[in-house]
């Protein structure tokens, strides 16, 4: 120790309250990868909640198919097919019958377009050369031909990330993709967090036969092979079970409930499994801190005042475990993005044409020779977001312990 | 101890029995039993017949019935014919278990023989750049789907390089002329299974080795030992090391397991004939007999891994009581 008078400002920094949030936040600050983690995760959840309006914007649909731009490398423009043209032309012609009327007419007159009749001016318009067709349009000077200007920007669409096998575009994919493979992972640890918060939290307050029996289901679903099981759940069927279990298909169809079931069965299926194989570490960890928790002298003052088991869980213990669930979240949601990427990749979890971070690499994987690229992507999203819910959970681990609190 | 052990065991028995039987009861599920794949090569059955071929076949009884049957031939040595392949399940496991265990063998020996000394290595510089350099590949070992790297591994060595092959287990229609020769071809289609196998396991096992040899070289015996004087090396190896290996023997056989498991998904990518494809490929290839023997093996082997692991502490650390 120095002999170092303290000046008056370092006494008031000392001697300065911090809240404890703001102690843990300070501290999550200084984890620099956590940090680096959450921005990146932040701008995932963005891309994932604005992916409609990405696709208005840029025009593209995660689903349309264009077999004459299949394969096609990154950052390339791509016509679209005759009949995509003529669809786009028909739209024009239904939204705006006035205005593709006056130019028909006007089209026919000038004389430029060589159609025998006045129907076809505008699809043989539309056939033409881009740049022709342009000037054509720019001869007339109508308003009505500035409208059908806008349609020829349609006609070409430029794709970022390049196409997939089937002339998808594979960046609004990936956008779509994060929507789903995000939102599986976030949905599956915030579920899998509360059973194991319910079932940790009974375990430890109640002790005895209630402790032994949950404790005993949890050990032994943790030491099941994770991986032959979830292959033997995803490959049953969801309607032979319940023909199986004596539900016919009139009953199924009926039911508004079944039928909902039934139609989103490959994803429900797969958050299902899923959680069935990962609430216990949370279940442990939170079993393992009320045990502790219950000892303490504010939970005998609760009990003596006479407040309810309920309230003593829900009020008194569950506010003190709220690091363990937040870690155990993060955590988890990147365990629940690989896990679902596995599934998938196996054919067993999201179905196609829902895209999925995970059934895009499954659909790569037989086009390796063709486009290596359609490989490379998924996997790089998954890495990145999985990294960064990683090392988020760390940073708060970190943060949130106060053993490592450095001052 | 022993009653301990023994207690294990008879849980971990219990667990196979009804875990196979889950299996054996979400398998009976599917559609297409053998009956219903006769009446498609059929058209001219008869229902006299099917109600025969079923009694026959004992498919008119219910689940646990037919388990109980199904338990009864496979103690006795009989673990039926294969649908798809056409031969006698035993013959087609055998060579498959083989070379899950090279694979399984290999990665983990990989996964060792170079996250123990890295670990060391950080624990001993922790917070220099080195440390942050291999804290962030370990942390991307851990989040990285094991698919994608093994894609990403075949598009780089087989695809662009063209150095090793993509997938398989041996070259087809090659007749090795002498041990030598043949597992050098073996050996050809091993390296990438193995590599992604073993990315995997690295990254945990680092983080562990690192921390365990934290908190070991934390300990006063070490202060001591380096206050003797004892040469550098001793001190980390014979203290230092020696003391964190308790708890990695634990973890290396609880991630036997895990690689076992994991297996499924690298034999699937690589096509590698091993149990994992096998398991993979029958249950969804509704190969009733293969599915539910190399389930039962591949969930076998995960469960007497843990069982392994669990004496293993008890071995290693005499501190830990068992009752």
């Amino acid at each position: 120790m120095s002999d170092k008078q303290l000046s008056q400002k370092e006494i008031q920094a000392l001697e300065q309250y911090l809240p404890m949030w703001k102690i843990v936040f300070g501290q999550f600050l200084q984890h620099k990868m956590a940090v680096v983690g959450l921005i990146t995760i932040l701008i995932f959840v963005a891309i994932a909640l604005l992916a409609p309006v990405i696709s208005a914007v840029t025009g593209l649909d995660p689903n349309r198919q264009n077999p004459l731009a299949r394969y096609l490398k990154p950052g390339t423009v791509a016509p679209l097919g005759s009949s995509q043209k003529e669809e786009a032309v028909l739209n024009f012609e239904n939204r705006e019958p006035q205005a593709a009327q006056a130019l028909r007419a006007d089209l026919m007159s000038k004389q430029l377009v060589q159609s025998v009749r006045e129907e076809d001016a505008l699809y043989d318009l539309a056939f033409l050369e881009k740049n022709q067709a342009l000037e054509v349009l720019k001869k007339l000077k109508t308003p009505e031909a500035k409208k059908f200007e806008k349609v020829f920007d349609s006609f070409e669409t430029y794709h970022l990330l390049g196409t997939d096998d089937t002339g998808r575009d594979v960046f609004i994919r990936l956008v779509y993709g994060t929507r789903v493979s995000l939102g599986i992972g976030v949905v599956v640890a915030i579920m899998a967090t509360l059973i194991g918060l319910i079932v940790g939290a009974l375990a430890g307050f109640y002790g005895g036969f209630i402790d032994s029996a949950l404790m005993r289901i949890t050990d032994s679903l943790l030491s099941l092979p994770t991986i032959p099981l979830l292959i033997l759940m995803a490959a049953i069927k969801g309607k032979d079970f319940l023909e199986k279990i004596g539900i016919d298909e009139q009953e199924y169809t009926s039911s508004a409930v079944l039928s909902f079931l039934l139609e989103n069965e490959a994803i429900i299926k797969l958050v299902f499994i899923l959680l069935i194989f990962s609430w216990m570490t949370t279940a442990r960890l939170v079993r393992g801190s009320i045990l502790s928790l219950k000892e303490r002298e504010f939970i005998l003052a609760a009990k003596t005042l006479g407040a309810k088991d309920s309230t003593i869980i829900v009020r008194h213990l569950f506010p003190n475990v709220i690091s363990v669930i937040l870690v155990s979240v993060t955590l988890k949601v990147g365990d629940s993005i690989l896990f679902e990427a596995a599934m998938s990749f196996l054919g067993l979890g999201v179905q196609p044409p829902t895209p999925s971070w995970g059934n895009m690499l499954f659909n790569a994987q037989d086009l390796i020779q063709e486009a290596p690229f359609l490989a490379i992507l998924p996997g790089l999203l998954i890495l990145a977001v999985t990294l960064s819910f990683n090392y988020l959970g760390d940073g708060l681990q970190d943060a949130i312990d106060p053993k490592a609190i450095r001052r | 101890m022993t009653t301990y052990i023994v207690r294990r065991m008879l849980q971990t028995f219990v667990v196979i029995i009804l875990l196979s039987y889950v299996c054996f009861y979400l398998m009976t599920l599917m559609p297409g039993d053998p009956v219903e794949l006769m009446i498609q090569s059929n058209p001219k059955i008869t229902s006299a017949d099917i109600e025969r071929l079923r009694t026959l076949y004992g498919l008119d009884q219910p689940a646990y019935k037919r388990y109980a049957n199904w338990v009864s031939s496979i103690v006795q040595g009989d673990l039926g014919y294969s649908r798809t392949y056409r031969v006698p399940v035993s013959e087609l496991i055998g060579p498959k278990l083989v070379n899950t265990f090279v694979l399984s063998m290999s990665s983990l020996l990989l996964a060792i023989l170079i996250a123990v000394p890295l670990g060391v290595l950080c624990a001993l510089r922790a917070g220099s750049k080195l440390d942050y350099t291999v804290n962030f590949f370990a942390f991307a070992g851990i989040s990285m789907p094991s698919f994608w790297l093994a894609i990403v591994l075949i598009i780089i060595f087989s695809v662009t390089l063209g150095w090793l092959p993509a997938g398989g287990t041996s070259t087809i229609g090659f007749e090795p002329t002498g041990i030598l020769d043949g597992g050098l071809d073996r050996l050809k289609y091993l390296i990438l299974p193995t590599l992604s196998l073993a990315y995997l396991s690295i990254g945990s096992f680092l983080r562990f080795v690192r921390a365990s040899m934290m908190d070991a070289m934390r300990n006063d015996y070490i202060r001591t030992a380096k206050a003797k004087g004892l040469p550098r090396l001793a001190v980390v190896w014979k203290h230092g090391f020696r003391n964190a290996l308790i708890p990695l023997i634990t973890i290396i056989a609880l991630s036997f397991s895990g690689v076992f498991s994991g297996a499924i998904i690298t034999e699937t990518v690589f096509a590698y004939q091993g149990v994992g494809k096998l398991v993979f490929d029958s249950i969804t290839g509704n190969d009733f007999n293969v599915a539910m023997v190399s389930f039962v093996i591949s969930v076998s082997m995960v469960l007497l891994m843990n069982l392994i692991a669990d004496i293993l502490y008890g071995v290693a650390d005499p501190r830990i009581s068992y009752k």
